[in-house]
């Protein structure tokens, strides 16, 4: 690898030698992101133009349309310009964070704020109660190797993967929200709003995690360093904790990062069944009337979300494990 | 916005804490969910039903129209038709003030028709609606003249619905035209408090309203996406009314202990329209055979939970035009069978029913549909696709297969509406041309300010459809909302929109 | 362990063997496809006689027939797209490992893009412009999921090139194609089974929620996803409408999962698939 020219790590911080592969690496990781970004924002904004016409949709109802009308209509959305300056605008927009104006709802900047926070809450959400299940069941079932509880456990995560979620979340509210009245059955009315939606992400989640946490530890329990470490005389919690925690973390990590994409999608389905005001919903509404700058802008604000993600989980599996390196 | 997002954090730190029951309702607050979310609250930026079933409570026309549909004074206490249909003299209400403090007036009148019909309305979908008026004149403070391009004889129906809304002309040009559209101030009922985009918004009574305070404190309406989602909020207590309630939910509400269902007739109409040109229904015998294959009560009865009549025409009974001697082909397979052999049509012959994938009534309808078809012989496949592609490409471009989906909810009741759109020439909804015959007759009615004289005309256009089995009519729908026990008063009008000034909660 | 080894393997092939049986026989068992409707017979709660043991849908359509039929389309969709990413992905991945140079970069900067975009929403818009189908989702399917097979299949001729045998084989003179289809190729097979089951599973899953969304099938051809979204408004009157075509998915799905759990303890010992 090249060490990246025009970056020079400043004088009297660290010894060169140490930084210069790590810079370049990481300087290497960020223009392959930059390049992934140009490739989807191009794509999604040129994509969602042949989606058919917002003035059409705007007058869908209407009943006597002439091509004035609709001709009128595009002049005043400015899709009568070049391709290449609507693109040119609406990445303009992106990186100053003026993100203009959709076709139908005002200012898209505080609709995204809002959506973005609400999706987020919910992801990290799910996120933090699958962790919480799956760790600890996850070494139960792998220092318990072969007991009913692993083989119980393993069994629950594979059928907590054959789940279609919004199934799942249907049959949620008709139990806790129709028949016991305990949970509010959509939208956003307080933290109760989130336990539905949370878990029926959750599951999947969990069920994905169990599985890593469960073979990943195996793997490291049944390795020589381990073995060794158990006839230095080291105590199981020491090894678990202190070896096969730290493993099992990276494999998380990477996994979560790989899945990231994957989750974002699946929350549009289960955010559709609960009605949240998040990224999914104001996808689905814009695709549904051609709103080409909210839609180009959830799906790049998106993609630079699991890019960035993906980026970072790089640089933790760098830190988690130093000999994991520059590939 | 920053509101939902501190919501949000709050919750995100208090979502380990103890959790609470739904919310009880505040008193005197009645919360509606409805499907779509307008997303704009300007008059002149919508077409939606959505905006006005809200907007109907934050504004007013000149004229109002009443439950029975009658038009009643408005913001004009009288007005007078002159010149044969050419001006129309409005006398306009006095002491009336926008929600803001600002007077309503002549000044007022003239603004909201001159944007509406310049260039911020010119950006929307409105203006089309209204170019019969040529300009308003301002008489004095109180007095407006309409002067008119052509008669127009539903304008003063017009003028009681969506663009026709009169706005406030310092807050829009102090504020801006972005503002208004999240941030909306009328005359009506009920007062702007708060927005939240794709969740929900919230009003408050108008104590000052010139027609006397509305019975509620707070209106709120929530947006649910979700057909499910809506009713599932009803019977957890988290809404009290619900509109576009699926048919298919009717018996879930019947039976439950603490909402029932209030139905009224509404505009809308369903009917599969046939094409006439290239194509084997371009037979008039295959078109009336087709008609006669379809039994129309066993569609109600079973997808409509019997909340519909049957039509002969692309009318409801409320629509002016419609004419009660006028009946429907019979359900008759027999008939219609020898009708496809007079015709030469084969046993097995395929064809293609083209419909907007979305509505889970009309795609069960269109099942059903099949299957009827199915019985006389016919091979009948379904094409469902989404409203854009529909609406764009496959209808006005005269793609269409031998049948597709022709639905209309005009709230105007008046059969002009739909009829001169789907048989006139050179109109969206009629790609394959009709007869020079029927294009006469639609312009006459056009022309004439005499009702009696357009009434026979347009019965006269629904029987020559008829005749021609331009489409099959299929029903009628009646406009279902479900209703928490604890409202009282909810009377629905039979175009949709939400008028919710005498509605009142109990605890 | 090997008690639980075995029990996965026995419990998924007899859900596969008896829903996929019954699968692949309904044209014989249910000659109608399903389809006959009748409309006085609309929504009979199941297990009420034997003209329909599960039941009616809101058409008077025969649950039991319906499930069994619809059962092709989503088999025939996981089975399909899985395979159509499997050769696709295997050849691109053969060659990106194999030559590296272009092909590599091609290859890695495509899955950097595809990894970028949340596949639901791009299959949204997508479907909005090619219009909906049974082979659109499809091939949507493939898009998005060669890639995986791709990095597979290229991670494990990274490190098979420098094996033994196949060093050998090149000083032999061998042919390229020779080597890439008759020595390591076979070698990469194991991880490469597993994931296709994982993947029949998963699709099959992402089938249902596509046609829940709306992007599906022609409605008149039954299927488990279409059966789930038709069935949702009648879940608190009708819930057998949603309930059988859902355990149908679910024990389909599980079976499947099983079955690739067993798999991959037996065909990849190294854990290339985790």
């Amino acid at each position: 690898m090249q060490p990246a020219r025009g970056i020079a790590p400043r004088a009297g911080t660290s010894p060169p030698e140490a930084d210069l592969p790590i810079l370049s690496f990481i300087l290497k990781r960020v223009i392959q992101a930059g390049f992934v970004l140009v490739a989807v924002t191009l794509f999604v904004s040129f994509a969602i133009r042949l989606t058919g016409d917002p003035a059409v949709m705007m007058l869908r109802e209407s009943a006597n349309v002439t091509p004035e009308d609709l001709a009128r209509i595009r002049e005043g959305l400015g899709l009568n310009r070049p391709f290449l300056v609507q693109y040119g605008d609406f990445i303009g927009g992106l990186l100053t964070g003026e993100l203009g104006n959709s076709f139908f709802r005002g200012a898209i900047a505080p609709l995204i704020s809002g959506a973005l926070g609400a999706t987020l809450l919910l992801a990290l959400t799910s996120l933090a109660v699958s962790l919480l299940i799956s760790v600890p069941l996850g070494i139960y079932a792998a220092t318990h190797r072969g007991s009913f509880g692993d083989q119980l456990v393993r069994v629950l995560s594979l059928a907590g993967l054959s789940f279609p979620n919004f199934w799942l979340g249907i049959m949620l509210v008709l139990i806790f929200s129709v028949t016991l009245r305990w949970l509010p059955p959509s939208g956003f009315t307080g933290p109760q709003s989130l336990i539905m939606p949370a878990v029926t992400i959750g599951v999947i989640l969990t069920s994905t995690n169990l599985r890593i946490v469960r073979t990943t530890m195996l793997d490291v329990l049944s390795s020589q360093f381990i073995m060794v470490a158990r006839a230095k005389g080291l105590s199981q919690t020491a090894v678990i904790y202190k070896h096969a925690l730290r493993n099992s973390s990276i494999a998380l990590v990477t996994y979560l990062g790989l899945q990231f994409g994957s989750l974002m999608g699946g929350l549009v389905v289960v955010e559709l069944v609960f009605n949240w005001p998040g990224m999914g919903t104001l996808a689905i509404e814009a695709i549904a009337q051609r709103d080409y700058p909210i839609l180009q802008t959830v799906i790049s604000i998106l993609a630079v979300l699991i890019v960035a993600v993906n980026l970072l989980v790089d640089l933790t599996y760098m830190l988690l494990d130093p000999r994991i390196r520059l590939e | 916005m920053t509101d939902l997002k501190s919501r949000l954090l709050i919750a995100a730190l208090a979502a380990t804490t103890a959790l609470t029951a739904a919310p009880a309702l505040a008193e005197g607050t009645l919360t509606v969910a409805q499907r779509q979310d307008p997303a704009n609250w300007d008059p002149v930026d919508t077409f939606l039903v959505a905006w006005g079933s809200v907007a109907s409570n934050i504004y007013d026309g000149l004229v109002r129209r009443d439950e029975n549909l009658d038009l009643q004074p408005g913001l004009a206490e009288s007005w007078e038709v002159l010149d044969e249909g050419m001006r129309i003299r409005f006398k306009l209400r006095e002491g009336v003030q926008f929600h803001n403090g600002e007077p309503f007036n002549a000044e007022a009148v003239k603004y909201t028709f001159d944007r509406l019909l310049g260039e911020v309305g010119g950006a929307g979908p409105q203006q089309s609606n209204y170019t019969t008026i040529y300009r308003v004149e301002v008489v004095d403070a109180t007095t407006v003249d309409f002067h008119m391009a052509q008669p127009d004889p539903v304008i003063l129906t017009k003028l009681s619905g969506y663009g026709a809304m009169i706005v406030p002309p310092q807050y829009i040009e102090e504020n801006g035209q972005e503002h208004f559209d999240m941030n909306p101030v009328g005359t009506g009922p009920f007062k702007f408090v708060s927005y939240e985009q794709g969740a929900r918004i919230e009003l408050e009574a108008n104590a000052e309203y010139f027609e006397g305070a509305p019975e509620l404190h707070g209106l709120v309406f929530r947006f649910i996406r979700e057909d499910a989602t809506r009713l599932a909020e009803l019977q957890s207590g988290g809404v009290d009314l619900v509109t576009d309630v699926a048919f298919s939910a009717v018996p879930t509400i019947e039976a439950a202990d603490n909402a029932g269902i209030v139905a009224v007739a509404g505009p809308s109409i369903y009917s599969l329209a046939l094409k006439t040109k290239d194509a084997v229904t371009e037979d008039v015998r295959v078109r009336r055979a087709l008609n006669m294959a379809v039994d129309k009560q066993a569609l109600i009865d079973a997808f409509l939970a019997g909340r519909g009549s049957p039509i002969a025409s692309l009318q409801g009974e409320l629509s002016f035009g419609h004419d009660p001697e006028l009946e429907g082909y019979p359900f008759d397979p027999q008939q219609a069978m020898a009708l496809l052999e007079e015709a030469g049509v084969a046993p097995g012959t395929e064809m293609t029913i083209d419909y907007r994938a979305g509505n889970s009534t009309f795609n069960e309808v269109a099942q059903a549909l099949t299957g009827f078809f199915a019985a006389v012989g016919l091979n009948v496949g379904l094409n469902p696709v989404e409203d854009g592609v529909f609406l764009n490409e496959i209808v006005p471009q005269g793609r269409t297969n031998e049948m597709y989906q022709f639905s209309w909810g005009g709230w105007t009741f008046d059969f002009d509406n739909t009829a001169y759109l789907t048989y006139h020439e050179g109109e969206k909804w009629n790609p394959y041309g009709t007869s020079d015959e029927m294009n006469a007759l639609l312009d006459e009615q056009r022309q004439s300010p005499d009702q009696e004289l357009r009434e026979e005309i347009l019965q006269k256009v629904a029987q020559l459809a008829h005749e021609e089995a331009y489409h099959i009519p299929l029903y009628n729908e009646e406009t279902v909302y479900a209703v928490a026990d604890r409202v009282e008063g909810f009377v629905p009008a039979p175009d949709k929109r939400l008028r919710l000034t005498d509605v009142s909660v109990a605890e | 362990m090997t008690g639980f080894k075995n029990f996965e393997f026995v419990a998924g092939l007899v859900l596969i063997v008896l829903i996929g049986g019954a699968v692949a026989l309904s044209g014989l068992l249910f000659p109608d496809g399903g389809r006959a409707m009748d409309l006085t017979a609309r929504l009979t709660a199941p297990f009420t006689g034997w003209n329909h043991p599960l039941g009616t849908d809101p058409l008077g359509r025969d649950i039991l027939a319906r499930v069994v039929v619809g059962g092709r389309v989503s088999f025939f969709v996981g089975i399909v797209s899985a395979l159509g990413a499997v050769v696709i992905g295997t050849v691109v991945g053969l060659l990106a490992g194999y030559y590296r140079g272009p092909w590599d970069m091609f290859l890695m900067r495509f899955a950097d893009i595809q990894l970028a975009l949340p596949f639901i929403l791009l299959a949204m818009t997508v479907i909005a412009i090619i219009g909906p189908g049974l082979d659109r989702i499809i091939v949507l399917m493939i898009v998005a999921q060669w890639v995986q097979y791709a990095r597979l299949i290229r991670g494990s001729v990274l490190s098979l090139r420098q094996a033994e045998f196949v060093q050998a084989a090149q000083s032999y003179g061998l042919p390229d194609r020779k080597i890439l289809f008759g020595h390591i190729l076979p070698n990469a097979m194991g991880p490469l089974v597993i994931l296709a089951t994982l993947n029949v599973a998963n699709n099959i899953l992402l089938e249902s929620s596509l046609t829940f969304l709306g992007l599906g099938i022609d409605p008149l051809v039954p299927s488990w996803g279409g059966m789930l979204a038709d069935g949702r408004n009648y879940i608190q009157t009708a819930p057998w409408v949603t309930i059988f075509p859902g355990l149908a998915i679910m024990l389909t799905v599980l079976g499947l999962n099983l079955l690739g759990d067993w798999l991959r303890d037996r065909l990849d010992p190294l854990g290339a698939t985790k």
